[in-house]
């Protein structure tokens, strides 16, 4: 009887182990290609010798930017491992400047106390500026309506809009805003980008919450009116712009640019450089409201230190900063600086 | 009274028959049979229609890059990206929460059923075991990541320059500690199943107590035992929020680590609920098919230990007989 039961026991641990192995080497087998097929996607690069690793957080918004520049390194250095984050631009600059990360991402220029923790912690950086995030303001090619100011898009899609489904709803806040268009009486077709886009935060961050903060305070319970479709696909924000002639929407600059036969980029004036029309020369020039720069900060110390460090922000800035800035969507992405300004990042990061 | 119902015998059982079985005789137990019927109903297709949506949306990535699909990374393009680094990290998570929770989970079981005695103290422990797996998992996050990250901050050196100790070692004993109580509930019911009289029989033959627990407790309660640890591993898997906090990558890791690597116990990484989040956001009918179908990656892994228990559970029911 004791004999049994033991080897009984015994069997059922093998078994149970058996089924445990067997469980690792079915996923094993299905996912096993992953070093040798991982190795093997770079062809390309085998001439490179680089390894160690790059820590890269902060800024949502730019870290496609950075994480197309990361793997497109990544395919030409695959011992290279690069890990991008992004919490958040003020997020990144906590870790930044506490030397746990060797880049950060930012959506704005670093603000002096942030440089002064990162002083206080010894820490060096260069400042890299790496794209425009440029928003279009987007209607119907039939709609008459031809410059905006940022008051006027906060009548129409702030969240005292909210209800709104006419122009004309919105013209009492647009007048007490300071607006001098009159819109007309006819419906408010949205068609903008949802939560789940980049685009979609900054409108918010660039057109709305200055006035949302004025008005409301810093603990207004929304930015954006939140009866607005939040529409995933690009393609589909242009067909509902071209579908009403009463439309109003937003996407990304270079999106809209493709499609400026079909849609009229709305020009927009928030009192410093009047009605402007949103193009790669505004944008860059900065003339053009809705837009920001977009830039990377980098780590001198930990740049000296690391080798592919070092060569990763080469990579960024030259070899790799079109497909990085153009294609970090995949299809679409960023707007390219000038080169007179690309050149100034070259010269920033040569000189740091 | 007795006699008369005895002397028509015939008519009470007809009558009987006609209230039970008889047309219209029993409404309300019919619409009760009705309600209930609907629930399951209810239940499957639930079930069946939210199966065919992620299977229907995973299919052509699933059948049009297959291996691709579990080797490669997250990349800025859907075409490109895949489940390798998540589905490394869910299944040593796993592995962990195996090694882990499941024996001392169990030996807690069998000292609190076999060896405690019932006084205030032991109940007062069981209770709050049952309150342990009612905290929402979020809390073991925080855990985790003051205790376990905390600890493995020491232990591992700081290659990646983060907080080093955010490592696949620190997530898989935080779940391990999370599936604990879980384990122990249940494992605690199947030996108190165990019938009395077996254990009088062992000791009647003369075996000693850890003889009796060894012998006769054990195999008997095995089957329940396992069902119920390896539905915590299932619920394990599935856990995001607590893996948030203690540090899993939500966008690219870096790094080619392999499957059966163990330098990836110190090193960041990546789960497959996170990463079905993170696709799930990113917009484009092409990064929802790669949503659906890492869901169907997660949803097969989770399946494969739940047949695993199943399994397990039929040969020790048979053995038992």
């Amino acid at each position: 009887m004791k004999h049994t039961t033991h080897a009984r026991s015994n069997r059922s641990k093998v078994l149970l182990l058996a089924l445990l192995f067997g469980l690792g080497v079915v996923v094993a087998a299905c996912g096993g290609g992953g070093d040798g097929d991982g190795g093997g996607s770079s062809s390309g690069g085998e001439g490179s010798d680089l390894s160690g690793s790059i820590n890269a957080s902060g800024s949502s918004t730019v870290a496609p930017i950075t994480i197309r520049a990361a793997e497109l390194f990544e395919d030409e250095s695959p011992d290279v491992a690069i890990t991008v984050n992004g919490p958040g631009t003020g997020d990144g600059f906590v870790q930044f400047c506490s030397g746990e990360t060797d880049i950060s991402n930012a959506s704005r220029a670093i603000k002096e106390s942030e440089a002064a923790e990162c002083e206080e912690a010894g820490i060096t950086y260069t400042e890299l500026k790496v794209a425009f995030d440029g928003i279009a303001i987007m209607t119907n090619p039939n709609n008459s309506l031809e410059c905006v100011t940022f008051g006027d898009l906060y009548a129409l899609l702030g969240p005292e809009s909210e209800g709104f489904s006419d122009w004309s709803d919105g013209q009492a806040l647009a007048d007490e805003l300071g607006g001098s268009n009159s819109f007309p009486s006819a419906p408010l077709e949205i068609s903008a980008p949802g939560t789940e886009s980049g685009t979609y935060d900054s409108f918010i961050e660039i057109v709305l919450e200055g006035i949302v903060e004025e008005r409301l305070g810093e603990d207004a319970s929304a930015a954006i009116r939140t009866d607005i479709p939040g529409i995933a696909e690009d393609n589909v924000i242009i067909q509902g712009i071209t579908g009403s002639d009463t439309s109003l929407g937003w996407v990304g600059f270079a999106f809209a640019d493709e499609n400026r036969d079909t849609v009229k980029a709305l020009q927009v004036d928030n009192g410093e450089s009047g009605c402007t029309s949103p193009t790669v020369e505004t944008i860059a020039d900065g003339s053009y409201p809705v837009s920001r720069p977009l830039f990377v900060y980098v780590n001198n110390e930990k740049a000296a230190a690391n080798p592919s460090l070092e060569a990763f922000i080469e990579f960024y800035l030259n070899d790799g900063y079109t497909s990085a800035v153009t294609e970090a969507f995949g299809d679409s992405g960023y707007v390219e600086l000038p080169d007179d300004q690309l050149q100034e990042a070259k010269d920033a990061w040569a000189n740091r | 009274m007795a006699l008369s119902t005895l002397g028509n015998h015939s008519v009470t059982t007809t009558a009987v028959e006609r209230a039970i079985l008889g047309k219209g005789s029993d409404s309300k137990g019919l619409i009760f049979k009705l309600l209930v019927g609907s629930s399951i109903a209810f239940a499957l297709l639930v079930l069946v229609v939210l199966l065919f949506d992620v299977v229907t949306g995973a299919w052509p990535v699933l059948t049009g890059r297959g291996a691709d699909f579990l080797s490669s990374d997250l990349r800025s393009r859907a075409s490109e990206s895949g489940v390798f680094q998540p589905l490394r990290g869910t299944f040593w998570i796993g592995v962990f929460v195996v090694v882990f929770s499941f024996p001392v989970g169990i030996g807690a079981a069998i000292y609190l059923e076999e060896y405690a005695g019932d006084n205030v103290f032991t109940r007062f422990i069981d209770l709050n075991i049952r309150n342990l797996a009612g905290v929402p998992s979020v809390v073991y996050g925080i855990l985790g990541f003051s205790i376990f990250v905390k600890f493995f901050d020491g232990f591992f050196p700081n290659s990646v320059g983060q907080h080093a100790g955010k490592t696949t070692a620190a997530a898989g004993i935080t779940l391990a500690v999370l599936a604990l109580p879980i384990v122990i509930i249940t494992a605690s019911e199947a030996i108190r199943a165990v019938p009395q009289a077996l254990r009088e029989g062992g000791y009647g033959v003369g075996a000693t107590k850890s003889q009796v627990v060894r012998t006769q407790v054990l195999p008997y309660a095995a089957p329940g035992i396992l069902t119920g640890t390896l539905l915590s591993l299932a619920r394990a898997l599935g856990e995001a929020a607590p893996l948030i906090l203690v540090g899993a990558v939500q966008d690219k890791l870096g790094g080619r680590t392999g499957f059966f690597d163990f330098a990836q116990f110190g090193e960041q990484f990546k789960a497959l609920p996170i990463t079905i989040t993170n696709f799930a956001g990113r917009p484009g009918d092409d990064w929802q098919e790669v949503t659906a179908a890492a869901i169907v990656v997660l949803l097969v892994l989770v399946l494969m230990a739940n047949t695993a228990a199943i399994l397990l559970r039929n040969r020790f029911e048979k053995k038992r007989g």
